[in-house]
């Protein structure tokens, strides 16, 4: 049905963020649903440490180290192609990475917030969050960064965040769901966008939580879409 | 299906735009390739399977969801260590979509494999009737 929209409404959320939490608790995914005390409002949580490989092209080997860090951040967003220079050498560094998914009133959507530091305490700037980006997202990105990953305030916590732009979720939900309202029902819209958003800054949702639905088979699945 | 690097497509594809290794399976549901037999259905118990299985292909059939363009042919053989990744690049191609175009695949409909995630897995985990049913979809997802 095109042009049928799906939003998502305050309540569902919630109850998709609690039934994603069940599952990820049974499989020791790490979310857990945090409230703020003052203003009532919930969101989803997340932290984990991600090791990046960067990628020292050989010329900056002798300079002191002070500049050989300021030149890291200058190239953690290239493609590692240099790895190929003779002499490269490429050092391993953890990040630690905090998601959260808060809900969007005024988008009917959830939002995914996140932040980045080394573990000395660095943030990433914004332009190694770009970097980052999976390879397979880069060309979209390049073509207009500024819409897909910037800095906002966190709308609970008051803190600068990441955020991925949310205007074209419901297109993307309403585009998977199609018309068949059976399958709105026994769709965890949660799972749906954040298998499909997360991996774009570096956050991937094990195969397990594909079953979140109430079982359903492909056969079965078929038939009533075909 | 072949990236580049890899190994040259098998002599006489069928067709234009599918020179990339991809095996076009027959609509009438038989897998394409050598007669031997198919891959077991999924859940069926694991019984012991000699190494050179895991480069048998796997049926894939992909439905178009949204107001994405339908693929002419709709079934392929993909080889189980195909990654995600790989089957969008090859579905863009085969769209002829633009690189910073997006498009995203989906199981049960309801559920994006992350990119690296290879087929092999979600035919095991998710395949019926000896093959896997992927949604994919044209759309913008952020912005």
């Amino acid at each position: 049905m095109a042009g049928e929209e799906f939003f998502l409404g305050e309540k569902r959320f919630k109850q998709c963020c609690e039934d994603f939490v069940k599952h990820s608790q049974q499989i020791g995914d790490g979310w857990e649903w945090r409230t703020s005390k003052d203003l009532g409002d919930g969101y989803l949580s997340k932290t984990h440490f991600q090791v990046r490989n960067r990628h020292i092209p050989p010329d900056l080997k002798e300079k002191n180290n002070d500049n050989t860090e300021q030149m890291l951040f200058a190239h953690v967003e290239e493609p590692s192609d240099d790895s190929q220079a003779a002499g490269a050498c490429s050092t391993e560094e953890v990040v630690r990475y905090e998601y959260h998914v808060l809900y969007s009133s005024s988008y009917q959507v959830p939002v995914l917030y996140f932040r980045a530091c080394f573990l000395d305490g660095r943030p990433l700037t914004l332009d190694e969050i770009w970097g980052s980006v999976h390879a397979s997202y880069q060309a979209r990105l390049q073509e207009g960064p500024w819409d897909t990953i910037t800095q906002q305030e966190h709308p609970i916590l008051g803190q600068p965040f990441f955020v991925l732009h949310p205007c074209r979720t419901t297109e993307f939900i309403s585009a998977v769901l199609g018309g068949s309202q059976q399958h709105h029902r026994n769709t965890n819209y949660i799972t749906l966008w954040l298998s499909t958003v997360g991996p774009v800054v570096g956050l991937n949702l094990p195969l397990s939580y594909a079953r979140l639905a109430p079982e359903q088979s492909t056969a079965v699945a078929d038939r009533a879409l075909s | 299906m072949a990236e580049p690097g890899e190994r040259p497509p098998p002599a006489a594809p069928h067709g234009g735009g599918r020179s990339d290794g991809a095996e076009e399976a027959q609509e009438g549901g038989a897998p394409a390739g050598p007669a031997e037999p198919g891959p077991p259905p999924a859940g069926s118990p694991g019984s012991e399977e000699p190494a050179g299985d895991a480069r048998k292909k796997i049926d894939v059939l992909l439905k178009a969801v949204g107001d994405t363009p339908i693929m002419r042919t709709k079934k392929w053989a993909v080889e189980r260590t195909r990654t995600i990744q790989g089957l969008v690049e090859f579905i863009k191609k085969f769209l002829k979509l633009m690189a910073s175009e997006q498009l995203f695949i989906y199981v049960n409909q309801s559920f994006a494999p992350s990119p690296d995630q290879e087929v092999g897995t979600l035919y095991e985990c998710f395949g019926s009737d000896g093959k896997l049913v992927l949604h994919y979809c044209k759309t913008q997802a952020w912005g």
